[in-house]
């Protein structure tokens, strides 16, 4: 927006949301919950009046434990989900690095996935035939990039993946999860890659188990709890209030 | 900060109103680009990893007019009525037909069959009907290229008014986009609507004259193929075809108005259920 100048990138506000569970999903189970009355399960709330603002150029870790709302908040900010209550806002182009290859379609080649994962990241021909050599580089998949995709190991496939969505010119780095896929080798170079992001200004939102990356990566951490916040602040500092709180979260730690 | 500022920042909404429909519009025709990649993509999964590859394109319906032409003509003996071989009379409304029912119901599975894709990352979903629509396309034109070689074969080649074909293939393809759409979206909320299409489709097949000529209808029940779309479509079709003729200004702007209808309140439905896609995979 011209008419503003704001730093914020990604905002939150008092920003449920609800699901309800065990949904009908053919009409046999449908129409009897609809006789019953409209709430045949009771709802259930993934997230819950979550406020938070994360600044341009911030990189930001989520932690918490299964089912606490993590995925849900990536979700929310990638566009996917829409809240039920409260209000999200994004600015710049986001790309997930959640799941990598998701898009992809295993029939196709690297190539030609190549080609299709970038248009669904947003990037227009002429951006992906700039990127095309540096993406297949970073992959280093030059001797399989003709070959289709279900031919590849699966960690071929995470790092055809992450090399896409890396050089898609994303303003909003959504990560979840992806350094525990791959080789040490391929790990330390995405590490690299996203330590270049955090340099160039690039906003970053990590969600990890690995509370050691969330700690020496981040500069700021959220740690939710059955879809609320529990504490907000620098990493290092909630990792630890994290750690000391919840049971044996340091052996989950990788 | 403004409702319309939000949206701007923000990819979904939680609902849309009407007027939002154009700035929809105006969002897909900017992710063309995505679309063309999208039926590439379908086009060349289709026939992977199959030995015939796209000579199945020309089997299907080569084949399905052979048997029809044995069973309707030579068996049940009924008569084209356009002084053309039946052959040549049913292939021109079969084609159509299969160019529509293959692409609505490609078209009703595609947003649930990129479920992986839609839980992950957001583009805009009409992309994937769309591009199934489209990629039908194509084998419209492999049929069109069969019914072009049986034409020259009974010494019937095409008319001249055989230029309105284009225009009347958009206009029915805009029908079965409008009718994707939200058979698209429905189908992530209820896995049913794919087997209802597949009833839905073989009832409307039987209910369109495709396997025999129009004025073979007893007046009373002309009503059903004036209020079925498709029907206007064939008869348009056989009409510049077989006949020279044209398929009547009034034909084809009442197509082209229930058509664009069809397409608008399709894609606003779309739009509309869009934002809980997520949540439903």
């Amino acid at each position: 927006m011209q008419t503003e100048f704001s730093n914020r990138e990604i905002e939150f506000w008092q920003v449920s949301k609800r699901f309800q569970l065990q949904e009908g999903r053919t009409l046999r189970e449908f129409v009897p919950a609809l006789l019953k009355g409209r709430g045949w399960t009771d709802p259930f709330y993934a997230l819950r009046d979550v406020t938070f603002v994360i600044d341009r150029g911030e990189t930001v870790g989520i932690i918490g434990r299964n089912g606490s709302g993590k995925s849900t908040t990536l979700k929310l900010i990638a566009g996917v989900t829409a809240p039920t209550e409260g209000e999200v806002r994004v600015e710049g182009r986001v790309s997930p690095l959640i799941e990598l290859g998701a898009g992809f379609h295993p029939d196709l080649t690297g190539r030609e996935n190549v080609h299709l994962n970038a248009s669904i990241l947003g990037m227009s021909g002429k951006e992906i035939r700039q990127q095309f050599d540096n993406i297949v580089n970073f992959a280093e998949l030059w001797e399989f990039i003709d070959t289709p995709v279900k031919r590849y190991s699966s960690g071929m496939y995470v790092r055809l993946g992450f090399a896409v969505a890396v050089h898609s010119n994303p303003e909003v780095l959504l990560v979840d999860e992806v350094l525990s896929v791959g080789d040490a080798f391929f790990q330390e170079k995405c590490l690299a890659k996203m330590h270049e992001f955090q340099r160039q200004g690039t906003t970053i939102v990590v969600v990890s188990h690995s509370l050691n990356l969330v700690a020496s990566f981040c500069e700021r951490a959220i740690w939710l709890d059955h879809g609320r916040i529990v504490a907000e602040g620098p990493a290092a500092q909630v990792v630890r209030q994290y750690t000391e709180t919840v049971p044996h979260a340091a052996e989950t730690t990788v | 900060m403004t409702q319309a500022q939000i949206a701007k920042r923000q990819p979904l909404r939680r609902s849309s109103g009407v007027l939002d429909l154009a700035a929809d519009l105006l969002g897909f025709w900017r992710r063309r680009e995505l679309l063309w990649h999208m039926t590439v993509r379908h086009l060349r999964g289709q026939y992977k990893q199959s030995v015939l590859g796209y000579a199945w394109a020309f089997l299907n319906p080569l084949s399905q007019m052979l048997i029809m032409s044995f069973v309707f003509s030579t068996i049940l003996r009924i008569d084209s009525g356009y002084g053309v071989p039946y052959p040549l009379f049913l292939f021109v409304g079969l084609i159509p037909w299969i160019f529509f029912s293959s692409a609505l119901s490609s078209g009703t599975d595609s947003v649930v069959n990129a479920s992986s894709l839609v839980s992950k990352v957001y583009f805009p979903r009409e992309v994937l009907p769309t591009a199934a629509v489209l990629t039908k396309l194509v084998d419209l034109g492999f049929g069109l290229l069969i019914l072009g070689s049986l034409m020259v074969y009974y010494g019937d080649p095409p008319e001249a008014t055989a230029w309105w074909l284009p225009i009347l293939f958009f206009i029915h393809m805009l029908f079965v986009l409008g009718l994707s759409y939200p058979l698209a979206a429905l189908n992530l909320y209820f896995h049913d609507v794919r087997f209802l299409v597949g009833v839905v489709l073989t009832l409307w097949f039987y209910l369109t004259p495709v396997l025999y000529p129009i004025d073979r209808v007893p007046d009373k029940y002309n009503i059903i193929f004036e209020l079925n779309p498709n029907s206007l479509f064939i008869n348009a079709y056989r009409r510049v075809l077989l006949q020279g003729e044209s398929p009547g200004l009034d034909r084809v702007l009442l197509g082209l108005a229930i058509a664009v209808a069809t397409f608008l309140i399709g894609y606003y439905l779309f739009k509309r259920m869009e934002p809980g896609f997520a949540d439903r995979i």
